[in-house]
């Protein structure tokens, strides 16, 4: 790791709230270092990354292929439980790290629609191509638009933020990880 | 009236803000809460910053400041500071009082019937004992020290900091202060807390943030709540009453602060008189 871990009984005390119910993860324990972006990140991160009005297997897809996109370790075994809980089929998870071609895996186009556009505006420089925001626009209104575009955007953040700090996964998401062969 | 300035009035915030100036020590006395002796990194707040501070501090509306480290007086520009600091609110600085050669102690004149306090650690009546805990000599040039400050119209009180005194101990401590010029109403005690070097020593009663008055802290790593909470251990800092790392503008930590101390009763803090 490149920073040590904040651990509850040096908590700073706006830190605190976040260890009420235990371990509270290493990126809540990274940011309690400064407790105020701490109290400022994490909020954002449960309305981004949370439940919304867009359903929890469509936030999964974004977050697991934006993710991959990045190369974040932490993030990628970190979500890959969390797509199978939200629904995605094992191959579907084994498309959207990379190592299967996703058009081939998923049949709803709106689906492969927001794949396109996530690896283009995780990865592109500059505006994303029309043809692919057209595309995306075929099954998203502009609420929707927005929505996924934050969270996009909050996963790259995310990902670099554990990528840079070296985050451990969680003993109990690399268990799960084996136990599906996903590891 | 501001809100800082009205929860001052209520009594639910201090009105004090503390400066830690620095953090090194010409002393490693066995109980500091900073790992304080004369090698550590200094970790100085800048002179312009102090002032600048103080004068937030007034314009939110806190009623007085505090200086304190480490030893303060190891800095060379305290008296013109200290001077500059009380134009602006009454101040109290924390010191050992080891430093005071004549040519510092002229360098003090700048203080002289300013709205400035010197409160001088002094914790035993007997050298053997009072400096087993602080150091060689401490005691000498302690009592040597305080007539010469108050001859020259410096403010001096006296903070006694112990695991246990006896009776007659604490009695000839204040007939000692009293002889030195010092009043009983200018003589605090307050029990040794087990943070910084006293968990070495197994000394000191444990505090969390109820029993510590909310005074707001500054340091150079961040705002803290109560002078007692910036403390070392094995070098490294406590964060644990650490409120935030954002200290400029000084509204920040000082909103930050009247949220934790929301619903607090007045004077909740007092149990243990640790002030």
């Amino acid at each position: 790791m490149a920073v040590g871990l904040v651990e509850a009984s040096n908590a700073p005390l706006l830190a605190r709230p976040f260890y009420a119910e235990g371990d509270p993860g290493p990126i809540v324990a990274a940011l309690a270092h400064v407790p105020e972006l701490l109290e400022a990140t994490m909020p954002f991160i449960a309305v981004a990354l949370g439940p919304s009005a867009i359903s929890w297997r469509i936030k999964e897809i974004v977050i697991l292929r934006a993710s991959a996109q990045l190369e974040c370790r932490y993030c990628v075994q970190s979500h890959t439980p969390v797509a199978l809980d939200a629904g995605l089929s094992r191959d579907e998870v084994i498309a959207l790290r990379g190592s299967a071609l996703a058009d081939t895996v998923f049949t709803d186009t709106a689906e492969v629609a927001l794949i396109h556009w996530v690896d283009e505006v995780a990865t592109g420089r500059g505006a994303v191509s029309e043809s692919l925001r057209d595309a995306l626009r075929e099954h998203y209104e502009d609420p929707e638009v927005v929505e996924l575009t934050v969270l996009v955007g909050a996963t790259m953040m995310l990902n670099r933020f554990c990528t840079a700090l070296e985050l451990p996964t969680s003993p109990e998401a690399l268990v799960r990880l084996a136990d599906e062969g996903l590891g | 009236m501001s809100s800082v300035a009205e929860a001052v009035n209520e009594g639910t915030l201090p009105g004090r803000v503390w400066f830690y100036s620095n953090y090194n020590c010409n002393l490693a006395c066995n109980y500091c809460l900073t790992e304080s002796a004369p090698r550590v990194a200094r970790r100085e707040l800048g002179t312009q910053r102090m002032v600048e501070m103080a004068h937030e501090a007034k314009e939110l509306g806190f009623t007085g400041l505090g200086v304190t480290g480490g030893e303060p007086f190891l800095r060379l520009d305290l008296p013109e500071l200290l001077a500059e600091l009380a134009s602006i609110l009454p101040v109290v600085v924390l010191t050992n009082a080891t430093l005071f050669t004549p040519i510092k102690l002229e360098r003090l004149s700048p203080l002289a019937g300013a709205p400035v306090q010197l409160q001088i650690s002094l914790d035993r009546p007997d050298p053997i004992v009072n400096d087993e805990m602080r150091g060689p000599g401490n005691f000498a040039k302690v009592v040597e020290a305080i007539p010469r400050l108050i001859d020259r119209g410096i403010t001096v009180r006296i903070a006694t900091t112990v695991e246990d005194i006896s009776d007659e101990d604490l009695s000839r401590l204040c007939a000692l202060h009293r002889d030195l010029g010092v009043s009983d109403d200018d003589h605090i005690m307050r029990p040794v807390v087990r943070r910084g070097r006293a968990i070495e020593y197994g000394m000191g009663v444990d505090v969390g943030a109820p029993d510590l008055p909310a005074e707001l802290t500054i340091t150079a790593d961040g705002a803290f709540w109560s002078p007692f909470g910036p403390t070392v251990r094995a070098g490294l800092l406590d964060t644990d009453l650490l409120i935030t790392r954002t200290t400029s503008p000084l509204r920040t930590p000082a909103a930050a602060l009247l949220r934790l101390v929301e619903g607090r009763p007045p004077g909740d803090d007092t149990q243990l008189n640790i002030r």
